[in-house]
């Protein structure tokens, strides 16, 4: 989780946690309610040139991406054999296997799922891929004015997940000894959960409570205000940021629009 | 300045104190050393010392704590974390933060001191633990022994006059907790600090003891004084009886009756250059001991590796483990140790052909069989309970192996008497104490597995007289024909209770031959971040050739061994 962080200090890096989250906001919007194959291709294509000149090498850029990728392929084969036929009746069949006719309607409509799956992905990893959570918090509690004990919760959470993720695999390995065998299915997980809940509460609470003095002892809490070393800023580059990222799905718009290759988004059809 | 007075405090989900009538005065710049057997309260009057009891642990006090003229009980808590700070014994419970520098400027922040102020504390605090070049490094990145020294400097960098650490060695690998040491015995020397010590590694620390403080099993204050007096022949036997931890030195002086009783490495080899002048250097006990038994193999480990993803965490290993030997796996933390026992009792999956138990080859072998023969022993042992009493741990295990249930009763007497459990039968397990819990671990896992016992840290957490009470069960298990695997940091055990022993440094098997044999090793324990025993080490400085108590014992009473 942390070491997929793009290097400290990158552009995007310096972006505020904040701004960045904003940026993207529009662009998911509009990524979720498109209707053709081009928007999620443009808008996916901006998230990853923009990542890319933000200071994200390409190798943990293919790293993050591809996943994110195979899932259009998913879409692509899976549609044609889940979509409901009538409506898809009136486009031209592409070939048929025994009795499946894969039809380009079909195809379209898992491009366009794929493709907006996709966007989505690229989008959020402009804000995942570079942001620290201790900066993110910091941005939260100095500039939101979420309180500091709520976003400590978050930070608690960020140190604390892979512990318990690491002392759930030590339990189940541990009953595994036992010869505890729960069995497949949903029962057996029900077995293997009840099983685990005692000793990993007793484990997260032994936890929570020394953490809970630690923090204590180091005067967490004491005073209605805390200062911090680290002042989260907003700089002359959080506006550029944001205007440029936002001119850029502007024009996006704009281009497909003059080459006629905007479908209408899916709540203007409802409508 | 600490004054505590008749202070008693019981946790509100218990019906007996943890601490019971406590009288204790430490004055500024003095070094107490707070011992008692496991579950004593020493944990309990660390926290009261610095306030946390009551004010972020709830529980019934009566008596005071006055730190510094000011009462804990009526300062605010912010206050006192100024006065006096505590490190805890998991490294990984207290860091709170993500990075080394917001884990030095987190209780700063908290106290609201301005950011150019914080800055400059950070610098010193760092420097202080000598760790100035970590200041950007995230706090997964640490060492064992570095992030108790990141949490010391968190601590030193809000100023207070008195530290106490609660067992801050106990996760620590040999080096690691060599590493603390000598972050303590650096403050001492400044003299700047208070310093409060809960530990039992005690022979690392006896030089910067002042005065040593003693609570009952009932945490009722027993002894109080110089540790010349606390240890010497006198007390002895209670302490023992108590299970508290004692340096090894004076539990050889307490064994050959040597007087003034010695604490110290130092003073040891004084003493004994003093009474015995005729313990000729270069003097050696005959090597006829500790001899490995010459058995069939039961274990074969044959070109074992092992990665998670790019980090390879075991490298071509071979390794035979005789039938009735005992084996000590030591290393570095994260140098394979785990990992390599478990892949022996089948815990993880060892590719097919590298790994062979009683003959079988543990890859291809269905887990219920292999069961039979290798059980392992998890470090927790609440991790390995699956049901809700004693006696039905036993019961599962047995009906595991498929003992006709006609035997199945019989056989859980049987065990609970030998594990002296007999009075817990109908208790839930998560509530028995340290070391019963440990017995009931190796209990279950026998009842199945007859051949070996592979063990991860057997001792981890427990008393002297409950961790010597666990090693003489597994002796006598290894009597009984049952081979013997462990994992450990405690060089001392492995030079007592090993026959062999296997170092692991960066997945590769370095060594592997008897404790003794290593022990002479010293560049080799130096990278494998091993140490040598305190015993051993008091061999070396004076030239002779004795490892165990045993050695020592033989060495010095050669007569008296003949006669017995």
């Amino acid at each position: 989780m942390m070491t997929a962080l793009a290097p400290p200090g990158s552009r995007l890096q310096r972006v505020n946690p904040l701004v960045k989250l904003l940026a993207i906001v529009p662009p998911v919007t509009l990524a979720m309610l498109s209707n053709d194959p081009y928007l999620p291709s443009a808008l996916a294509l901006l998230a990853v040139l923009t990542l890319w000149i933000g200071g994200v090498s390409l190798r943990q850029l293919v790293r993050a991406v591809l996943p994110a990728a195979a899932l259009i392929l998913f879409f692509l084969v899976s549609y044609p054999l889940v979509i409901r036929r009538e409506l898809v009746l009136d486009t031209p069949v592409i070939f048929s296997l025994g009795g499946l006719e894969v039809r380009w309607g079909a195809l379209q409509a898992g491009a366009k799922a794929g493709l907006r799956i996709f966007a989505l992905v690229t989008l959020t990893l402009v804000f995942s891929l570079t942001t620290d959570g201790a900066a993110f918090v910091r941005a939260l509690v100095q500039q939101a004015r979420l309180p500091y004990r709520v976003g400590f919760a978050f930070i608690a959470a960020f140190r604390f997940l892979p512990l318990i993720q690491q002392e759930v695999s030590v339990i189940r390995a541990a009953h595994r000894a036992r010869g505890v065998d729960d069995g497949p299915g949903p029962l057996g997980l029900f077995r293997r959960v009840r099983r685990m809940a005692v000793p990993l509460l007793a484990s997260a609470i032994r936890q929570a409570e020394r953490a809970a003095l630690a923090m204590d002892g180091r005067a967490f809490g004491a005073f209605p205000q805390r200062t911090w070393l680290h002042r989260a800023h907003f700089t002359y580059a959080d506006p550029l940021f944001l205007a440029a990222f936002w001119l850029s799905v502007a024009a996006i718009l704009w281009g497909l629009g003059q080459l006629g290759l905007l479908a209408p988004l899916v709540i203007v059809q409802r409508l | 300045m600490i004054h505590v007075t008749q202070l008693s405090i019981r946790y509100y989900s218990r019906r007996r104190p943890a601490v019971h009538d406590v009288n204790l005065q430490v004055r500024d710049g003095e070094c107490v050393l707070l011992l008692g057997p496991s579950g004593c309260g020493k944990s309990t009057l660390a926290l009261a010392l610095n306030g946390l009891i009551p004010h972020s642990l709830e529980a019934e006090l009566s008596g005071s704590v006055v730190l510094d003229g000011l009462d804990t009980q009526r300062t605010p808590l912010a206050q006192l974390t100024q006065r006096a700070g505590l490190v805890l014994q998991d490294p990984e419970a207290q860091l709170v933060t993500l990075q080394v520098e917001d884990e030095i400027a987190f209780g700063l922040e908290n106290l609201c001191l301005p950011p150019a102020t914080i800055h400059q504390r950070i610098g010193e605090a760092l420097a202080a633990v000598h760790l100035s070049h970590l200041r950007h490094t995230p706090v997964w990145a640490l060492s064992g022994g570095q992030k108790q020294r990141v949490a010391l400097a968190s601590l030193l960098a809000m100023r207070p006059r008195t530290l106490i650490f609660d067992e801050p060695t106990a996760h620590l690998d040999p080096r690691g907790a060599h590493m603390v040491f000598e972050q303590i015995a650096e403050l001492r020397r400044l003299g700047q600090h208070t310093l409060i010590l809960i530990e039992h590694r005690l022979d690392a620390l006896m030089d910067l003891v002042d005065r040593v403080v003693v609570l009952d099993a009932d945490g009722r204050p027993l002894l109080d004084g110089c540790p010349c007096k606390v240890f010497d022949h006198t007390n002895a036997p209670h302490l023992h009886r108590l299970g508290v931890w004692m340096p090894q030195v004076s539990l050889l002086a307490h064994r050959l009756g040597l007087r003034p009783v010695p604490f110290t490495l130092a003073g040891a080899r004084q003493l004994l250059a003093e009474q015995r002048p005729k313990l000729a250097r270069g003097a050696s006990i005959a090597r006829t001991a500790n001899a490995a038994p010459h058995g069939p193999l039961v274990v074969r480990v044959q070109g074992l590796s092992c990665a998670y993803g790019s980090h390879v965490v075991l490298r071509d290993i071979h390794l035979d483990v005789q039938a009735g030997e005992c084996l000590a796996i030591v290393g570095a933390n994260g140098a394979g140790k785990t990992t390599l026992a478990k892949h022996i009792a089948g815990i993880a999956t060892p590719p097919p052909g590298r790994v062979f138990v009683c003959g079988l080859d543990v890859a291809q072998t269905p887990a219920k069989q292999l069961m039979r023969h290798v059980g392992f022993v998890f470090q927790n042992p609440e991790h390995q309970f699956v049901t809700s009493s004693v006696a039905d741990e036993l019961r599962y295990s047995l009906r595991h192996a498929q003992h006709p249930p006609a035997h199945v009763e019989a056989q859980v007497q049987t065990l609970l008497a030998r594990f002296k459990l007999e009075r817990y039968a109908n208790v839930n397990p998560f509530t028995l104490s340290h070391g019963e819990k440990r017995r009931l671990s190796v209990a279950a896992i026998l009842a199945t597995a007859r051949d070996v016992l592979v063990l991860d840290e057997p001792t981890f957490g427990q008393d002297q007289q409950t961790g010597y009470a666990i090693m003489q069960m597994l002796r006598d298990l290894q009597r009984e024909g049952c081979t013997i695997i462990f994992t450990t940091h405690d060089m001392t055990l492995v030079a007592e209770y090993a026959d062999r022993v296997a170092v692991l440094q960066g997945g590769r098997l370095v060594f592997h031959d008897t404790p003794r044999e290593l022990f002479r090793q010293g560049e080799l324990l130096h990278r494998a971040n091993l140490d040598m025993p305190p015993l051993r080490q008091l061999a070396e400085a004076l030239g002779v050739g004795a490892t165990t108590l045993e050695d020592w014992v033989q060495l010095l009473q050669p007569t008296e061994i003949a006669a017995a």
